[in-house]
């Protein structure tokens, strides 16, 4: 009895070292890229041709920034369209979102499973790109709006089931049923009983759109013609190709391209304008976060 | 149980119905847009109703673009009754976004057409209006305007289906090189492999910090096929490792795994043990054209054209004043140029354009009217540019002009009859000049290689190409004989052979409807 307790405690002791030593390996990996391009953007652009990247500047500079900042409308007005687009699209993602989880697992409506289905369904088997961009571009006419940088990511089959599986395993039948013999009609169940116990789940599927909104680019380059409208990731995205484009083909094309190329510190420093906001939010909701991701992940 | 598989019945109707209207729209818009517009056709004196043609361009469109179109629309309106809306695709996934809208029935009235935007496949695929009739009736001055050999040059299938530019220019490649090291040391002028090598081995001696040969991805090899062989192409490299040169082009042999093959493997290997080349170059990601601006190596030896060389010389002049940079085209190694084939820059009507008499008369103004011209490639005269002894002169600069020179990347619609240049090009416009006088006719681009019969094989070998001869190029192999041996075999496996079999049956098939000897 004794011994094995104390090898039960020696396997605990291993297991604690091995899990500590991964996962400060793996967040050392996760860390590492980071760094680089937070002292490439700090590091004279000189410096980064010369010597390659360092995980601390050689040759500390701000020229990077400045370069960013410099004429920065271009930069201001990419900020705007992402922030408005995160912002709107994840309070009216979320509020569809709660809603269709909460239709989908009361067990009083009939055809949910017909629903979840449909849902289930385009997981499966989507139409692939050139129909869906027919659809938005052609039927809904959503060419160079804003519409068409908000619409595409509002609910994702993905976020669906998590939330109703979450909604599900926080709010018991039980408590709907008393809440509606106390008088209160579904909508009332909604706003006042679901949305509150639902905050950890609310807060993660929040953060998978936010950060969706946040990096989207691809709506932007296939939809948007206007430069004002970009968003940010494909505004810094659409500098970087411009450069390779130069580069690769303006050699057969004998193309000449009128612009300054960004410097080697400029983009890294641009990667870090565009990331920046983004790191700040999660801290405040990851308290949520790991309790809406394994309880939403329960089936039932 | 049962009233629920009849409502998933109900709705599966619902939604079939809903995809097959989907579909009948979809073939409406498609087809019946363009025979409507076809029958509405208005002359150009009868100016007819209003319409608003999309005119779509690749690229980023410049600050300024809103000024210039309203400023186009005032006269455009004038003229022919039209509005243009200028759209621009920008450098992200351009080739995606070509596809999708030319093949979702959008309605584009005019788009930007070239070889390397696959000009040749999409005409034969029926994605553009073919011109021959619409011509004479809607733009009798630009048909006139191009020269007749231009339009049977672009003419696929015996039809024209794209408006080639009249302006002529080269994009032969040449060596780009350090003179003033080359004066300080007095080494030999790079112009042959010979004085190639002494002029690498004199700056290795000299400049130990310096990587004599600026590369990436063993681009170097395309540049020493141009200096030392006879290629029927421009780039120096053709395809699947074959060899066709240009004074008998109906004679294809095998470049890969020839004797001449392996001299010049072997002289990539001798480069490599000598240092020409940094270690991991198949990893170096900077341009060949930085690290010669920054100072870190003395030679570029691929994709340097006359244009790309001038912005590499004013470059250099703005930033290391006391350098001074030599150039030797490959074509005087060669002996002759090419400039580039009419189908290179155009502009072409889709089918699915709604007003393609309308599209056409605008682009004839583009083309034929000072006015428009100046107005798209120059900006707004006085506010983006001015004209200084028949110079082009930008207003402020790159960072403050709204719209630099060529900024709406107008390479299609230049008129060599309006064109302004910017004082630095007089150099390219002298080399240019010098290229004339050794000028023949492109027999190359006009072929378009149909690769679907081969397209499994053409992967695998291009991965067959990255893994084993790619070491080989930069010298890494050490047993050169048998590292080609290998390359051979692994390719052979991949299909090279039936590739270059069909490849060849294209080109001879492409060379008798062409009339080439």
């Amino acid at each position: 009895m004794h011994t094995t307790r104390a090898r039960d405690s020696e396997f605990t002791l291993l297991f604690k070292i091995i899990a500590y030593g991964v996962i400060l390996i793996l967040s050392i990996m996760c860390l590492l890229p980071f760094l680089l391009i937070l002292s490439g953007s700090f590091s004279s652009n000189e410096s980064i041709v010369r010597d390659g990247y360092h995980l601390f500047p050689t040759d500390f500079s701000l020229e990077g920034y400045q370069m960013v900042f410099k004429f920065p409308t271009q930069v201001l007005k990419a900020y705007g369209v992402t922030v408005f687009t995160t912002v709107v699209g994840t309070a009216l993602g979320l509020f569809l979102i709660t809603m269709a989880g909460f239709v989908l697992q009361r067990k009083d409506f009939k055809y949910r499973n017909t629903f979840s289905f449909f849902i289930y369904f385009t997981t499966l088997f989507g139409g692939g790109l050139v129909p869906w961009y027919i659809m938005l571009a052609n039927y809904f006419n959503l060419t160079d709006t804003y519409t068409v940088l908000i619409f595409p990511g509002l609910m994702t089959p993905f976020l669906i089931i998590l939330m109703k599986n979450f909604i599900r395993s926080a709010v018991p039948d039980e408590l709907v049923e008393s809440a509606k013999m106390d008088g209160a009609n579904d909508f009332r169940i909604y706003f006042s009983i679901v949305l509150k116990l639902a905050m950890p789940g609310i807060a993660t599927v929040g953060l998978f759109l936010a950060l969706g909104y946040w990096n989207d680019w691809f709506t932007s380059s296939l939809f948007i013609n206007n430069p004002d409208m970009y968003q940010l990731q494909f505004y810094l995205y659409n500098t970087m190709n411009t450069i390779t484009f130069i580069d690769q083909m303006a050699i057969g094309t004998g193309i000449t391209l009128s612009l300054d190329v960004p410097t080697e510190s400029t983009k890294m420093a641009m990667a870090i304008v565009v990331t920046g906001p983004i790191l700040f939010l999660y801290p405040f909701v990851q308290r949520y976060f790991v309790k809406g991701l394994t309880i939403g992940a329960v089936k039932g | 149980m049962h009233m629920r598989n009849k409502i998933i019945r109900h709705l599966s109707l619902v939604l079939a119905l809903m995809m097959f209207a989907g579909v009948l729209a979809a073939c409406n818009n498609g087809s019946g847009g363009s025979v409507q517009g076809g029958k509405e056709g208005t002359s150009p004196t009868d100016k007819g109703e209003k319409v608003t043609l999309q005119f779509y361009m690749l690229g980023d469109a410049p600050k300024d673009l809103p000024v210039i179109e309203s400023e186009i629309n005032k006269l455009a309106e004038a003229d022919l009754n039209v509005n243009v809306k200028f759209n621009y695709t920008s450098w992200t996934d351009w080739d995606q976004k070509y596809k999708l809208l030319l093949s979702s029935g959008q309605p584009i009235d005019l788009i930007f057409t070239a070889d390397w935007t696959f000009y040749q496949s999409y005409a034969k695929k029926g994605a553009f209006l073919p011109l021959d009739e619409l011509l004479p009736k809607a733009a009798p001055t630009l048909q006139s305007h191009v020269p007749d050999d231009m339009w049977n040059a672009v003419k696929i299938n015996e039809k024209i289906y794209t408006v080639p530019s009249t302006w002529i220019e080269y994009v032969t490649e040449g060596i780009a090189y350090r003179e003033d090291l080359r004066e300080k040391y007095n080494l030999p002028k790079p112009e042959s492999l010979e004085t190639l090598e002494a002029y690498l081995e004199g700056i290795k001696a000299n400049e130990p910090s310096m990587i004599p040969i600026a590369d990436n991805n063993s681009n170097h090899t395309h540049g020493i096929r141009q200096l030392t062989s006879k290629l029927v192409n421009t780039a120096g490299q053709l395809p699947y490792g074959l060899d066709i040169m240009y004074d008998s082009p109906s004679t294809i042999t095998s470049y890969w795994g020839s004797a001449q093959h392996l001299e010049d493997l072997k002289t990539y290997k001798r480069w490599m043990d000598k240092g020409f080349f940094p270690k991991n170059v198949l990893n170096v990601k900077d341009t060949s054209n930085s690290l010669l601006q920054n100072g870190k190596a003395a030679v570029v030896l691929s994709g340097e054209n006359p244009n790309k060389f001038n912005a590499d010389v004013i470059k250099v002049q703005s930033t290391h004043p006391d350098w001074k940079l030599g150039y030797f085209a490959y074509p005087n190694a060669k002996g002759f140029a090419q400039p580039v084939h009419p189908i290179h820059n155009g502009f072409a009507i889709p089918r699915s354009s709604k007003n393609p008499e309308k599209a056409l008369a605008f682009y004839e103004k583009l083309v034929t009217d000072k006015r428009y011209n100046w107005l798209t490639e120059y900006g707004v005269e006085g506010k983006n540019f001015e004209v200084q002894d028949g110079y082009y002169k930008m207003v402020g600069d790159a960072q403050t002009n709204g719209f630099p020179r060529e900024g709406m990347n107008g390479w299609a619609w230049r008129n060599p009859d309006f064109m302004l240049y910017d004082k630095t090009f007089d150099d390219v416009l002298a080399m240019f000049e010098e290229l004339d006088k050794i000028k023949k006719p492109d027999i190359f681009t006009g072929f378009a290689e149909d690769w679907t019969p081969f397209q499994a094989e053409k992967a695998a070998l291009e991965q067959v190409e990255k893994q084993y001869l790619y070491p080989l190029n930069v010298g890494l192999v050490a047993d050169v004989e048998a590292g080609l041996n290998t390359f051979m075999e692994k390719a052979k496996q991949a299909g090279l052979e039936k590739i270059q079999a069909e490849y060849t049956k294209q080109w001879q098939e492409y060379l008798k409807s062409a009339g080439i000897q």
